[in-house]
């Protein structure tokens, strides 16, 4: 977003090329950056772009003209007159390089990034994976977060979100070398950690090693769920989410955030918005339309007979006492156009302006 | 809110006043800690601790219901220390000689007697406020659930008229709606003093607009608001009562009352997608759809309107809900609906409001979300509020004095309670409460106490007590915790087995009718 008093951004403008285009950028912008406003997709893991860049990962490295080895993309600045090129053999070898030694390390999990730049660069994992000691959490009983420490790659996306944007800080990396892992202080549950569940860890995790507990069993399938993109029904935020549904089961499986950038929640979620669909098919919801009978009962029964008693016991009340003597109450939580149909059901089917809804700011 | 959601993190000062913002709305305070780990200043004025009085730079913790006391003692210090912005005053304003008389004794010192914050760091916060060019302020039900909610807006925009600090990006007056479509449904008209687009049903102008649209005669007084319809069901004023998707007898305040007095109702019609406590006394209950199973538009806090999208079908017969108000209405005898869609029924109100007249269901899905004011379809929606100076010519300043809240603590209810939501429920929790892995976090109501009144009430932690009000009792776990200040508790609304509104007074503010949840007085029985 622009800064109209300047007093922010230095945009002294710088220009290079990538891949040999001429691309504009800002001074303070990385190479990732400047290539992503052209186009050019670099694969990147540990990078998101809400975070401090740590260049951890190395699947973003490309030529550069200012070093003799190859940079991390994700973090190496632009300067006036940089030459980088992104898709050299060099550039390529270190990519199978990298990606065969992932592959080796820990479980590729269907419909991930790390997945995605395997298939890429046509590499096969073919071997089981070798599995770097890693522990995990065996006892954390919370039910949203499942951490699977065979598929970590030790990137430290999840971490860096839990302190940078959730600022919880309830996750770690923890020991060293080939077991450092995904810890909480002292192994506790989250359940009795900072969490507060925002799941956040999850979307930003680029291998799948967290999951959300609850579908964690059909992340085979998640490829194949279809994606509804719609607005979050609880606070006055507004995310924007994807609702994952098994079409044929007539079923939500999980919640997603869209990418960072793409919407004003910009890829965060919180515990309600993105865990508690619970509610959607639950077993209690109600199926028939219900009247009161003879015994003072409510009983189910059909559409018609409902609408017809509704009606009739409306218009009785409103000719008996007058149209003000009616009140409607609409709803924060239902959409705009039921709102405006029931105002019109107030006012213009029975001309009462007694119309309001349950919350005022 | 005048401003949007994405500004917040270029702020360089958040004075937060009245939101438990990381519980109430999660995502949007990641982007005021955004702005605090970026060095933004905050200011956090809430009677109770929350988590974001741990990040700020001051913490006001004020006695509840003395808002205005703080609000006059910073606008005092602003204007004695000569820190207004005398040209936006000129040009954009009036009233402020009122306003500068009504708080000329308003000292840090006197407010501070009243709200119990001290002098120095009112002075230090108002400064701190005035002096921060991207300046902003962030409220919700802590400013409004009082009986002088409308008193506390108009202090917080006296400070924002005063300072100037409107009309730019990250500088405004921002009202966080405290549920989804809140916002949308002011904006659709479910009120009692406005048609949709705020437009008044006292101008005469407004409704020849609507009679012409509608093709029926409207009335030209205003309605009864929430507040007011409770207590004329108790009165016996009002005989019949249709409720869309909200439990009143969880979330209305002195409900034990209201409980009496339901059965006087000659009809109550309930559409619902559980059977609520409202709904098992109802005549008729349809069963509705939820917002995964429809298709329609919210509209957020920041004025965006966007899609809610079916993904799934509705349980066995249950229906949209717009499916069912179109049928229920022409059986009530308006036809002038019959067979409208979801789009179509957003054009007929967009047609009708210069607000909205440009936002369409194509343009929604072309842009992902489109910002009112938005008059034509080729305006870009707008992000922030007032860019050209206040919409209605010049704003007004209000002068606004101090008063007590309806209900205050006695010897004999020595305790000022308050209620509110937390992060893991919401509202009458009708849904996060059919969820086993935000239950695992809270299962059951608690009351927070201060380990000082425990000690002299002889309670330990998470041991259960009665805490009862004039109008009823409800058994809780005591939590002893310093976030609440002694003589004060804190418990949440959401558990229909122990409903904090058998607790609250039902007095409202005179303007909007938003009863006092905020204040009441209570005592902890063992
Ligand atoms: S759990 Fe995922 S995000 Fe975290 S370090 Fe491992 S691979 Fe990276
Ligand atoms: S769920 Fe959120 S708070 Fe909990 S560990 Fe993950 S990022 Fe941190
Ligand atoms: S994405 Fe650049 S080093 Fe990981």
């Amino acid at each position: 977003m622009a800064h109209p008093d300047g007093n922010r951004a230095d945009d002294k403008a710088v220009s290079i090329v990538i891949d040999g285009r001429q691309v504009n950028a800002r001074a303070g912008e990385t190479l990732l950056q400047a290539a992503e406003r052209i186009g050019v997709t670099i694969p990147t893991l540990c990078h998101d772009e809400r975070l401090a860049p740590t260049g951890a990962c190395r699947m973003c490295l490309v030529e550069s003209s200012d070093s003799r080895r190859m940079v991390p993309a994700c973090r190496h600045p632009v300067v006036d007159g940089l030459v980088v090129q992104t898709e050299t053999e060099r550039v390529a070898r270190h990519r199978r390089g990298l990606l065969s030694l992932y592959a080796a390390d820990v479980d590729v999990v269907p419909g991930t990034e790390l997945q995605a730049h395997i298939r890429r660069y046509g590499l096969d994992p073919g071997l089981p994976a070798a599995n770097a000691p890693r522990a995990g959490r065996p006892d954390d009983d919370n039910r949203y977060v499942l951490f699977q420490p065979e598929s970590c790659i030790v990137c430290a996306r999840c971490t860096r979100y839990c302190d940078e944007i959730e600022a919880v800080s309830a996750i770690t990396l923890a020991h060293r070398g080939s077991q450092t892992t995904i810890a909480t202080v002292d192994d506790v549950s989250l359940l009795d950690s900072t969490c507060e569940l925002c799941g956040g860890c999850i979307d930003t995790c680029p291998t799948g090693a967290l999951v959300e507990r609850k579908s964690a069993h059909r992340q085979a399938t998640f490829p194949a769920l279809k994606p509804v993109r719609t607005t979050c029904n609880y606070c006055g935020v507004g995310c924007q989410f994807d609702l994952q549904v098994d079409a044929a089961a007539n079923e939500v499986v999980r919640v997603t955030s869209p990418a960072p950038g793409e919407t004003t929640n910009d890829g965060n979620l919180c515990v309600k918005g993105r865990f508690a669909y619970g509610f959607i098919g639950h077993p209690e919801r109600l199926t028939t339309p219900l009247i009161r009978d003879e015994a003072g009962e409510l009983v189910a029964t059909d559409w018609d007979t409902a609408l017809d008693r509704a009606a009739a016991l409306l218009q009785k009340t409103a000719a008996r006492h007058g149209a003000n003597s009616l009140g409607f109450i609409s709803s924060s939580r239902c959409t705009n156009e039921e709102n405006y149909l029931v105002q019109k059901l107030s006012r213009a089917a029975f001309g009462t302006n007694n119309c309001h809804q349950c919350a005022a700011t | 809110m005048t401003n949007s959601i994405r500004e917040i993190r270029d702020a360089d000062c958040l004075f937060i006043i009245g939101s438990n913002t990381t519980e109430a709305h999660p995502v949007l305070a990641m982007e005021m800690k955004r702005a605090a780990l970026r060095g933004a200043k905050l200011i956090v004025a809430d009677p109770r601790k929350i988590w974001l009085s741990g990040m700020a730079d001051h913490y006001l913790q004020l006695k509840p219901g003395t808002d205005v006391a703080l609000l006059n003692g910073m606008a005092h210090v602003i204007i004695a220390e000569g820190l207004t912005d005398s040209g936006f005053i000129t040009e954009h304003t009036e009233g402020f000689e009122a306003v500068r008389a009504q708080v000329r004794d308003w000292t840090p010192e006197r407010a501070s007697a009243v709200c119990g914050v001290p002098a120095d760091e009112i002075r230090a916060a108002a400064r701190l406020y005035a002096t921060t060019h991207r300046a902003g302020i962030y409220y919700t039900l802590g400013i409004t659930e009082h009986t002088h909610g409308t008193d506390n807006v108009y202090g917080l925009s006296n400070l924002v008229l005063m300072t100037g600090h409107l009309g730019r990006e990250s500088s405004g007056l921002n009202p966080l709606r405290g549920q989804n479509n809140v916002q949308g449904a002011n904006d659709a008209g479910a009120s009692p003093v406005f048609y949709p687009g705020y437009q008044r049903v006292t101008d005469p102008e407004a409704q020849a607009h609507f009679e012409a649209a509608w093709g029926v005669p409207l009335d030209p007084d205003p309605g009864l608001n929430l507040n007011e319809m409770m207590k004329e069901i108790r009165s016996g004023g009002l005989r019949g009562l249709f409720v869309m998707g909200e439990d009143i007898l969880m979330s209305e305040p002195n409900v034990s009352e209201l409980e009496k007095s339901m059965p006087a109702l000659e009809a109550l019609i309930v559409q619902d997608i559980f059977l609520t406590l409202t709904a098992e006394r109802a005549d008729v209950v349809f069963p509705a759809s939820c917002f995964a199973e429809k298709e329609g538009t919210f509209t957020n806090s920041e004025r965006r309107v966007q899609r809610v999208r079916k993904a799934v079908e509705p349980p066995g017969q249950a229906r949209a809900d717009w499916e069912i108000l179109l049928a229920l209405t022409e059986r009530c005898g308006y036809t002038g609906n019959a067979g409208m869609t979801p789009p179509e029924i957003y054009d007929e109100m967009a047609g009708l409001c210069d607000k909205f007249a440009g936002i369409s269901y194509a343009r929604i899905e072309a842009e992902g979300g489109l910002q009112w004011p938005c008059p034509t379809s080729d305006h870009p929606g707008t992000t922030y509020l007032h860019s050209d100076g206040p919409l209605r010519g010049k704003a007004q300043f209000i002068p606004i004095d101090y008063r007590r809240s309806a209900e205050l603590p006695d010897p004999d209810w020595p305790m000022l309670l308050s209620t509110g939501r937390t992060l893991y429920h919401y509202n009458a929790a009708t849904q996060t409460r059919r969820e086993d892995g935000v239950n695992d976090k809270q299962q059951t109501c608690f009351v927070e106490l201060h380990p000082h009144d425990g000690g002299t009430l002889g309670v330990t932690d998470q041991q259960e007590v009665t805490v009862q009000t004039r109008r009823g009792e409800i058994v809780a776990a005591v939590r002893l915790t310093t976030r609440v200040a002694p003589g004060r508790i804190w418990l949440p609304m959401h558990f229909s087995e122990a409903r904090a509104n058998l607790l609250t007074v039902d007095d409202g503010d005179g303007v909007t009718g938003t009863a006092e949840y905020k204040v009441c007085a209570a005592r902890i029985v063992c």
